[in-house]
C-alpha cells in the first residue's frame, strides 16, 4: 500500500482523471445533443428532416461520449450496484447529474436510431413525433448536462477554486465550443438514409447541406472560442483578485506557477487563440485542425480545473502535512505497517 | 434532545498528538488515515517574544453539514444527536462528500481509482458515547484539552464553556455551523 | 477494533496493569480473555493519569506482540554483530552465561563484570542484588543524567532530596529545565489545573517549550548557564533581605559564609553567562522568595550540564533552604525512605559487597558523590536517622562512560563482561562513537531487551524480556519515596519472555548464589513481601494481586516539618548550606561557579570555530528516548529528526526549513533536518535526542543507522567535562556549528578518547585525564581534643587506640571496644565491669573507679561511675 500513500491531505486530489474525462465527455455529449436537438427541431422544417443526417455521426459520438462519461462516473464514483442508490437520493447534486445524463443518453440513442439504415430501423419512419420529442428532450437535457458539469464543481464551497458562478459559465461555453467543433468535423460523414430525404429544401443535396451547416458551426464556434477566452481570463483573474488566499495561490499557480505552461501555452495559445486564428483563416485549418485543438483544449481545461481542488488550510495544516511521510520512507515497509 | 459537541481548550493542548494515535488505535485506522490530527503553525513571533497554539482537529459535526446533503447514497448521514457518520455498507466511495467538507475531516484509504474504497471519518465514537462513555480521544487526553458533552444539557461542561467563554469555531463564515468549539489560547509567556 | 470486541462478554477479565513507557506509570485497564489482551484503556480511577494515555500508552498492544520483538533466548551464531543467531532454551542460555561469568571472576576478579542500565524501567534492585553477591561494584546506569546527582547533592545538603512538591498549597513553582508539556503528560495537566487556581509558574528553559508556553514568567537563558542563574538568585535573596531568617537561624548552618561567598554572584555578573537581563533574574528571585510557600521542581537539565551541574544542584538546594521552603506546607517536601514497606535498598543486599570490592568501583576515585565514597557517608547518616538508606542501585554506581573507556583501554583495569539491561547505550549514553566501539570490543556481552538494538546486535546472548503488560510493577521513584503505585500483570509473558527479575534470579542461582537468598520465585512474591507490612496498617490482602485489585496505591499522610524532632538527616542535623559531605569528598563546600563544559567565555578560541550553543536535551513526543522508532503509527507522526534553529541564523547560513544539516562539535557530526522556528535564541541550536533508524538494518559499521542522526555523538564524556561531584556528563550547553549536508558527505564513525573528531583513537589514558577542577584534599579535624596516645582517623572521624582497637568517646571520656561495647578507662586501659562497678585488668584484678587502686575484696559499688578523668 505504501506506493499509493498520500498523506498530504491538503494537496491530495480525491477526484482524478476519470472525473476530468467525465466532465469533458459530459459537456461534449450534452452540447452535441443540445445542438442536434436545436437544429433538428428548429431548422428541420426549413431544410427537411434530412438535416439530422448531417450531424448523425456527431450525435452518435455524443451518445458515445455520454456513455463513456457515465461509465467513468460509475467507475470512479463507486460500485455499480451501490451506484443505483444515487437515484434514490433527494438532495445530492450528483443525482441530478446522473438523472440528466441517463435521460439524455436514452433519448439521444433513440434519436440516433432514426438514422440507421431502414433494415435495422426499429421505428416507422413516419413517427416523426418521436423524433421531435427526442429533439426537445435532447435539447433541454443536453444543455442541463452542460450546465451541470460546471455547477457540480462550483457547488463545493470547500474548494476555493471551484466555488464560483463563473465556473459553470466557463464550462458551458467550453462544452458548447467542443460540441460544435466535433459536429463540424463530423458533419455529413454519416450516410443519410434515403427515406428521410423528403420535402422542404429537399432539393438541396446532402453535400451542400453539410457545408452550409459546417459554416454555421464554425461561426458559432468562433464566437464561443472568443467568448471562452474572455470567460477564462475573467475566471482566473477573478480568482486572483477577488478570491481568498487559497484561490489566489491557485490562480498564481495557473498564471505563474506550475500550471502556467499548461495555462498559457496549452489553454490560451494552442487551445483558444490558435483555433480562433484558424477559424478566421478558413480552409483545412478551420475545418479540421481548429476543431481538434478546441477539443483538446476542452479536455485540458477539465483536467486543470479538477486538479485545482484546493481547500483552504486550517492554520497549521500545511506545516503538519508537509512533515508527514511521503510514502517511500523505508520504515513504512516495516513489518507492523504491512498488517494494515 | 441531545446535541453532542466538543470543546477544544487550546490553553491546555500541548500538541502531544496522543489523541491522534489513540483514535488510530481505537478505530484500527490504516496508516494514511487520521481522523484527528493536531496542527500548529509552529512558534510565531520574534524570540523571545513568541507564541504557539495547537489546534486539535476533528470532524466538526456541523449543524449544517455540506457533506451529508451531497451524498448520493445517503451513506453520509446525521443523527438526531448531531453525530455525522458514514454507513460504510452504503457508501460507494464517490468522494463527493470529501470534496464538500471544508475541514478535511474525511478521507478514503485507497486513492487508486481501480480499488474499491469508502469514505472514513470521525463518528464522535458514537458507540462509546451512546453507552455513556467519552469519545476515546477525549478520554485519552491527559491534558483534558478535549471536552465532550451535550450542548442541550445546560449543566454539561460543554454548554457552560460554550455559553460562558469567548469560544470560536473554524471557518464560521461558511455557514456549516461547526459544533466543535475552540477556546483560544491568547496568552503566552512574558 | 472497538466494534468487534465486547469487553463485557463473559470470560473477559479486567486487569489493573500499567504503562511503563515512561516513569509516570499511568494506570491501564487491560481487558483479558484466555490469556490474550483484547483491549486496553487508561484507568479512569488511577491517581496519575485519570484515564489518560499518551501516544506511547496507546500503542501498548502493538508493542506487546510486535513482529520485531525478541521472543526467545538468542545465542550468537556468527561473528559479533553479524546478526546470526541460534535459538536456545533459557536453561542453556543461563547456564552458559553463568559459567562464563564465573570463569571471568576466577581469572580477573568479579569487578571485571559490569552491568549497564538506562533509566528506571524495571526491577533494578534485583540486578544490584545479583552484583553485590557476585562481588562486583561495577553496575551503572545513565542515571547520572537523570536526577541521581540531584538527589545526592540535595540529600547531602538537606538530608533528603526535597523532591515532593506540595503544589496544592503552593503559590509559585519554578520549572527548572523541565518540560512536562512533552516529558510528563499527567503532571502537565496538574500544572494547568493549578495555574488556573492561581499558581505562578516560572519556567527556566532556553527554548520556548510546550511548558514555557504556559508560564507566567519565562527565563530564556543560555543553555548550560543554569548554575549562574541559581547563584545570582541566591545573591538577590540574600542581599535584598528576602531570606527567611527564622528558618535560617534555627535550621541552617553556613549562612554567613554563604552570604560572603555569593556576594560576587550578582545578577549583573550572571547576565554575561546567562544572557538574561539582570532585572529579569531579580524579578524571578523576588517572585520565588516572596511567594513562599513556593517550589523548585527538578528538571532533567540539572543533571546534564556536565562540569557545572553539581554546583547548580547545590545552589538550588540552598535557594530552597534560605527561603524557608523545605518540608513546610506548600513547600518542597522530603519524604525520606519508606517506613511502611520494604525499600529497594533493603532488597539489594549491599552488605554482601566486600569493602575491598567497593574500593574497586570504576570512577569512584574521581566522581565521588554518587559512588561508594559519597553514598557511604550519606547512607550511614540515613541509617542512623531512619534505619533505612536510599537505594544503592542508581545512587551508588560505577561511572558508566569510564567503564566503556576501561573496556577500550584496560585502564584502570580490563572490564571483560557487560550485562546490558533496559538501555540502548549507543543512543542514550554520551559520546556514542566511543560507546559503540566499547560494545563491539567487550569480550562478553549479554543484553536483556525487547528489540534488536545496536547493543543487542553485538551481544553473545540476547534475552527476551517481558513488558509492562506481562509483569507486575511497583513504582516508587527509584525507591526513595514513601508512597507507591502498584500494578498487576495483565497476562503471563508471551512466547519465552521472562521478567528482568527472573533473569537476575536465574543467573544468580546458576552462578552459585544461595537459593535462600533468592526465595521469591516471581515478582508477585517479592511484591507481596514488599507490601506485606501494610497489613499492619489495616489493609487486608493475601497476595500482591489482591493488594492491587483492592488498593492499587499507597500514599501516607503528608508529614510536614519532619526535621522538628531530630533535625535534618545531615552530619550536623542542620541544613548544611556549607556542605560538610561535599567538603569531605573534596568538593567546594559552598556552591561555586564553574562554566558549562564548553563556553565562549572560558574558551573563546573554540567558540570561534564552533560559534553556536548546542543543547542535546529535551524529551519530545511521541518518543521515549530511543524507543518506539520502530513503531510505525508513532514514527508516522515524526519520521525524520529535526533540530531547531532561529530563522535569523538560518537565513544567515542559507538553511531552509526541512534542509538536512550537519551539526558538528569537537567530537563529531551528525545530521538532522532544520526546523526553522524562533523558539530558540539566534545563537542556540536545539537538537533532538534518541534517533536511530531500526529500519535500516544491521549491516555496516554503524548498524541501524545508529550514528546518522544520533545527538550523543556530539555530547562529551571527557573527564574534564564531567561534573566532578556527581559525574554527569555534558549534554547541554556545548559549542557547535551547523551547515548543510552536501551530496557525497561521509558519515562520521571514528571513535576517540578523549572525544575528538580530528584525532581518532586513544590519545590520553583515562587515568591521566583531569577533572574540571582538582579535588580539594580534606582533613576533617576532630571537634574535641584528642587525648595523648590516641590517633585521629579522618575516615571514621574517631580517635583510636590503634594498639588495642579501642575507640574514644569524647562525650564520656571513655574508650570502648566497638565490637564488644565494653568500656575502658582512658588512663589505665582497664575495663569497666558494670556488675561490680569497678575496673578490671587483663589478669582479672579489680581496681577502684576513682582511685584506680587495686581492691582486695569485691564489694558492690556505690561509687558514681560517671567521670573518667
Ligand atoms: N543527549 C541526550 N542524551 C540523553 C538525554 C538527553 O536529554 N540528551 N536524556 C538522558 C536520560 S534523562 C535518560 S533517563 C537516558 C535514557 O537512556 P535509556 O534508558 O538507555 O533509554 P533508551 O535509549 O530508550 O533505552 C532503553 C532500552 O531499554 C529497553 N527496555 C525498556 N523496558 C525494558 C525492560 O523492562 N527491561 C529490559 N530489559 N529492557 C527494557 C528498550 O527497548 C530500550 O531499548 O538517556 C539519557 N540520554
Ligand atoms: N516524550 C518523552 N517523555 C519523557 C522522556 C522522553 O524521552 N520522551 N524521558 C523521560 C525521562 S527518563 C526523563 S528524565 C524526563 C525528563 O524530562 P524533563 O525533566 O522535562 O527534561 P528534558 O525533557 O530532557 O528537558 C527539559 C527542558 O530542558 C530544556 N533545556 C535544554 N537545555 C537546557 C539548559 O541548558 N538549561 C535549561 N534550564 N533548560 C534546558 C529543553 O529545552 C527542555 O524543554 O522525561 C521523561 N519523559
Ligand atoms: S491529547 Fe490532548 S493535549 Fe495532546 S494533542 Fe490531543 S488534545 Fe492536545
Ligand atoms: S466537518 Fe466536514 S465531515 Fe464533519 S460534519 Fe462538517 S462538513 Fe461534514
Ligand atoms: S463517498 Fe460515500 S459517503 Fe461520501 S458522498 Fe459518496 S457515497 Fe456518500
Ligand atoms: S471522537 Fe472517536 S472517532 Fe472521533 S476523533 Fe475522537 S476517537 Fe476518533
Ligand atoms: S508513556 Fe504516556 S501513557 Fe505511558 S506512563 Fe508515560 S505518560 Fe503515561
Ligand atoms: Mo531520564
Amino acid at each position: 500500500m505504501s506506493h499509493a500513500m498520500n498523506n498530504d491531505k491538503l494537496n491530495k486530489h480525491f477526484w482524478v482523471w476519470p472525473i476530468a474525462c467525465y466532465l469533458f465527455l459530459g459537456g461534449l455529449g450534452g452540447g452535441i445533443l443540445f445542438f442536434a436537438g436545436l437544429f433538428d427541431l428548429i431548422f428541420a422544417p426549413m431544410f427537411g428532416t434530412s438535416i439530422g443526417s448531417v450531424f448523425a455521426l456527431g450525435v452518435f459520438l455524443g451518445v458515445v461520449a455520454l456513455g463513456v462519461g457515465t461509465f467513468l462516473l460509475v467507475f470512479e464514483l463507486g460500485q455499480p450496484f451501490v451506484f443505483l442508490r444515487v437515484f434514490l437520493s433527494k438532495t445530492a447534486i450528483i443525482k441530478w447529474g446522473a438523472v440528466l445524463l441517463s435521460v439524455a443518453l436514452i433519448f439521444g440513442f433513440v434519436y440516433f436510431l432514426f438514422y440507421l439504415p431502414p433494415e435495422w430501423n426499429l421505428f416507422y419512419y413516419g413517427w416523426t413525433w418521436i423524433r421531435d420529442i427526442c429533439c426537445a428532450v435532447m435539447m433541454i437535457t443536453g444543455i442541463c448536462v452542460v450546465l451541470y458539469t460546471g455547477v457540480l464543481l462550483s457547488s463545493f464551497k470547500a474548494r476555493a477554486f471551484w466555488n464560483t458562478p463563473v465556473l459553470p459559465v466557463l464550462f458551458t461555453v467550453s462544452a458548447l465550443s467542443t460540441a460544435s467543433a466535433l459536429l463540424a468535423v463530423t458533419a455529413g460523414l454519416w450516410p443519410a438514409p434515403e427515406y428521410l430525404i423528403l420535402g422542404g429544401f429537399a432539393a438541396l443535396p446532402m453535400h451542400d447541406l453539410a457545408e452550409y451547416f459546417v459554416e454555421i458551426m464554425h461561426l458559432i464556434d468562433t464566437v464561443l472560442v472568443a467568448v471562452e477566452i474572455v470567460v477564462l481570463l475573467v475566471y482566473v483573474v477573478m480568482m486572483y483578485a477577488a478570491g481568498n488566499n487559497t484561490a489566489r495561490a491557485m490562480a498564481l499557480k495557473w498564471l505563474k506557477g506550475a500550471y502556467a505552461p499548461l495555462f498559457w501555452g496549452g489553454m490560451v495559445l494552442l487551445g483558444l487563440l490558435l483555433p480562433l486564428f484558424f477559424y478566421l483563416s478558413g480552409g483545412v485549418l478551420a475545418s479540421i485542425i481548429a476543431p481538434i485543438f478546441v477539443l483538446a483544449a476542452g479536455l485540458l481545461l477539465r483536467f486543470m480545473v479538477v486538479f485545482s481542488d484546493v481547500r483552504r488550510p486550517i492554520p497549521g495544516e500545511e506545516r503538519f502535512y508537509s512533515r508527514l511521510p511521503k510514502g517511500d520512507e523505508r520504515f513504512l515497509s516495516a513489518n507492523d505497517c504491512k498488517s494494515h | 434532545m441531545t446535541r453532542y459537541a466538543m470543546v477544544m481548550d487550546q490553553r491546555r493542548c500541548i500538541g502531544c498528538q496522543s489523541c491522534t494515535v489513540a483514535c488510530r488505535t481505537w478505530n484500527d485506522l490504516p496508516m494514511d488515515i487520521m481522523f484527528n490530527p493536531v496542527v500548529s503553525e509552529g512558534v510565531q513571533g520574534v524570540y523571545p517574544n513568541v507564541h504557539q497554539v495547537f489546534t486539535p482537529l476533528i470532524c466538526m459535526h456541523c449543524d449544517n453539514p455540506p457533506c451529508t446533503i451531497c451524498c448520493p447514497t445517503n451513506a453520509s448521514q446525521q443523527d438526531e444527536d448531531g453525530i455525522v457518520w458514514v454507513d460504510s455498507t452504503k457508501c460507494m466511495g464517490c468522494k463527493v462528500c470529501v470534496n464538500a467538507c471544508p475541514y478535511g475531516a474525511r478521507d478514503v484509504s485507497a486513492l487508486d481509482p481501480f480499488l474499491k474504497s469508502f469514505v472514513r471519518k470521525c463518528d464522535f465514537c458514537k458507540d462509546r458515547v451512546r453507552e455513556g462513555e467519552q469519545p476515546y480521544c477525549v478520554a485519552t487526553c491527559h491534558q483534558k484539552a478535549r471536552i465532550f458533552g451535550d450542548l442541550d444539557d445546560p449543566n454539561s461542561e460543554v454548554s457552560k464553556l460554550v455559553g460562558g467563554l469567548a469560544v470560536t469555531t473554524i471557518f464560521p463564515e461558511l455557514g456549516t455551523e461547526p459544533q466543535v468549539y475552540y477556546i483560544p489560547d491568547l496568552g503566552g509567556a512574558k | 477494533m472497538s466494534e468487534t470486541i465486547d469487553i463485557h462478554a463473559p470470560g473477559v477479565e479486567v486487569k489493573k496493569s500499567c504503562c511503563y513507557f515512561c516513569h509516570q506509570n499511568c494506570g491501564v485497564l487491560a481487558y483479558v480473555k484466555d490469556g490474550k489482551v483484547l483491549k486496553i484503556e487508561g484507568d479512569p480511577s488511577h491517581p496519575t493519569n485519570q484515564g489518560g494515555l499518551c501516544t506511547r500508552g496507546n500503542i501498548a498492544l502493538l508493542h506487546l506482540d510486535h513482529p520485531d520483538r525478541i521472543n526467545y533466548p538468542l545465542k550468537r551464531a556468527g561473528e559479533k554483530g553479524s546478526n546470526q543467531w541460534e535459538r536456545i532454551s533459557w536453561d542453556q542460555a543461563i547456564s552458559e552465561i553463568a559459567e562464563k561469568l564465573n570463569q571471568i571472576k576466577a581469572e580477573s576478579g568479579a569487578e571485571a563484570v559490569a552491568t549497564a542500565g538506562g533509566t528506571l524501567r524495571t526491577e533494578d534492585w534485583a540486578r544490584r542484588r545479583f552484583m553485590n553477591m557476585f562481588g562486583s561494584p561495577n553496575g551503572f546506569h545513565n542515571a547520572l543524567l537523570c536526577w541521581i546527582p540531584t538527589f545526592m547533592v540535595e540529600t547531602a545538603v538537606s538530608g533528603w532530596s526535597p523532591f515532593e512538591t506540595d503544589l496544592a498549597d503552593s503559590r509559585c513553582v519554578i520549572l527548572w529545565g523541565f518540560n512536562p508539556g512533552a516529558s510528563g503528560m499527567p503532571s502537565m495537566r496538574g500544572y494547568s489545573d493549578l495555574k488556573k487556581n492561581g499558581l505562578k509558574i516560572i519556567v527556566v528553559d532556553p527554548r520556548y517549550s510546550e511548558t514555557a508556553a504556559h508560564a507566567d514568567l519565562w527565563l530564556p537563558l543560555r543553555p548550560g548557564s543554569d548554575t549562574a542563574l541559581a547563584l545570582a538568585m541566591i545573591h538577590v535573596v540574600i542581599y535584598e533581605g528576602l531570606a527567611n531568617m527564622e528558618f535560617v537561624n534555627n535550621w541552617c548552618i553556613g549562612y554567613e559564609e554563604l552570604a560572603q561567598h555569593v556576594a560576587q554572584y550578582s545578577p549583573e555578573w550572571a547576565a554575561e553567562h546567562t544572557w538574561l537581563e539582570p532585572e529579569l533574574i531579580r524579578q524571578a528571585a523576588r517572585i520565588y522568595a516572596k511567594s513562599s510557600p513556593s517550589n523548585i521542581q527538578w528538571g532533567c537539565t540539572a543533571d546534564q550540564l556536565g562540569k557545572t551541574a553539581g554546583a547548580g544542584m547545590h545552589a538550588r538546594a540552598v535557594l530552597r533552604a534560605i527561603t524557608g521552603n523545605l518540608d513546610c506546607p506548600g513547600g518542597d517536601l522530603m519524604p525520606g525512605p519508606a517506613m511502611n514497606y520494604v525499600t529497594d535498598e533493603e532488597l539489594e543486599a549491599n552488605e554482601w559487597l566486600p569493602e575491598e570490592q567497593k574500593a574497586k568501583q570504576i570512577g569512584a576515585d574521581k566522581f565521588k558523590l554518587c559512588s561508594w565514597p559519597g553514598y557511604q557517608l550519606i547512607s550511614d547518616i540515613c541509617k542512623e536517622t531512619w534505619g533505612k538508606a536510599p537505594t544503592a542501585e542508581w545512587m551508588c554506581e560505577a561511572h558508566g562512560p569510564s567503564v566503556f573507556k576501561a573496556i577500550l583501554t584496560g585502564d584502570p583495569y580490563q572490564i571483560r563482561a557487560l550485562l546490558v539491561s533496559a538501555t540502548n547505550p549507543v543512543n542514550s549514553y554520551g559520546d556514542a562513537k566511543m560507546t559503540l566501539e566499547a560494545l563491539k570490543r567487550v569480550e562478553f556481552m549479554v543484553t536483556c531487551e525487547y528489540w534488536m538494538t545496536p547493543a543487542a546486535l553485538y551481544s553473545d546472548y540476547v534475552m527476551p524480556i517481558a513488558g509492562a503488560l506481562e509483569r507486575p510493577t511497583i513504582h516508587n521513584n527509584y525507591g526513595v519515596t514513601d508512597s507507591l503505585l502498584a500494578s498487576q500483570r495483565a497476562i503471563q509473558p508471551l512466547y519465552e519472555r521472562k521478567t528482568d527479575y527472573e533473569f537476575w534470579r536465574l543467573l544468580a542461582l546458576a552462578s552459585g548464589q544461595d537459593e535462600d537468598q533468592w526465595p521469591w520465585e516471581t515478582l508477585e512474591e517479592v511484591f507481596y513481601y514488599v507490601t506485606y507490612s501494610f497489613t499492619s496498617l489495616g489493609y487486608q490482602f493475601n497476595s500482591y494481586d489482591e493488594f492491587v485489585e483492592k488498593y492499587r496505591f499507597y500514599y501516607p499522610p503528608l508529614h510536614y516539618y519532619k526535621y522538628g524532632n531530630n533535625g535534618f538527616c545531615t552530619p550536623s542535623r542542620r541544613v548544611e548550606l556549607k556542605s560538610s559531605i561535599l567538603e569531605e569528598l573534596g568538593y567546594p563546600s559552598l556552591p561555586t561557579w564553574i562554566g558549562p563544559a564548553e563556553n565562549e567565555i572560558d574558551d573563546p578560541e573554540l567558540a570561534e570555530e564552533y560559534p553556536l550553543v548546542l543543547t542535546t536535551g529535551g524529551g519530545f513526543m511521541p518518543y521515549h528516548h530511543s524507543e518506539q522508532f520502530n513503531i510505525s503509527p508513532l514514527r508516522f507522526l515524526r519520521h525524520d529528526p529535526y533540530f531547531t534553529i532561529n530563522p535569523i541564523k538560518a537565513k544567515e547560513l542559507h538553511i531552509k526549513d526541512g534542509d538536512w544539516c550537519w551539526i558538528e562539535t569537537r567530537r563529531g557530526r551528525m545530521k538532522q533536518r532544520a526546523n526553522v522556528e524562533p523558539s530558540v535564541h539566534e545563537k542556540v541550536i536545539y537538537a533532538q535526542r534518541g534517533w536511530w533508524y531500526p529500519e535500516n538494518g544491521p549491516e555496516g559499521d554503524a548498524p541501524y543507522g545508529c550514528l546518522e542522526s544520533n545527538v550523543n555523538m556530539l555530547s562529551s564524556v571527557d573527564d574534564e567535562h564531567c561534573d566532578p561531584i556527581g559525574g554527569s556528563w555534558a549534554n547541554r550547553g556545548l559549542l557547535c556549528k551547523v551547515y548543510k549536508v552536501k551530496y557525497g558527505d561521509e558519515p562520521d564513525i571514528q571513535f576517540s578518547i578523549p572525544g575528538s573528531s580530528k584525532v581518532p583513537g586513544v590519545t590520553v589514558m583515562p587515568s591521566d585525564q583531569r577533572l574540571a577542577y582538582e579535588l580539594i584534599p580534606y582533613n576533617p579535624l576532630p571537634t574535641f581534643e584528642v587525648p595523648e596516645g590516641l590517633t585521629w582517623d579522618k575516615g571514621t572521624k574517631i580517635a583510636w587506640d590503634l594498639e588495642r582497637g579501642l575507640a574514644y568517646d569524647p562525650d564520656s571520656g571513655w574508650l570502648y571496644d566497638p565490637e564488644t561495647s565494653v568500656f575502658f578507662d582512658l588512663e589505665t586501659r582497664f575495663a569497666y565491669d558494670p556488675e561490680t562497678e569497678t575496673l578490671v585488668d587483663e589478669a582479672g584484678t579489680h581496681y577502684d573507679m576513682t582511685t584506680k587502686q587495686p581492691l582486695g575484696d569485691i564489694t558492690p559499688a556505690v561509687a558514681d561511675v560517671e567521670g573518667g578523668e
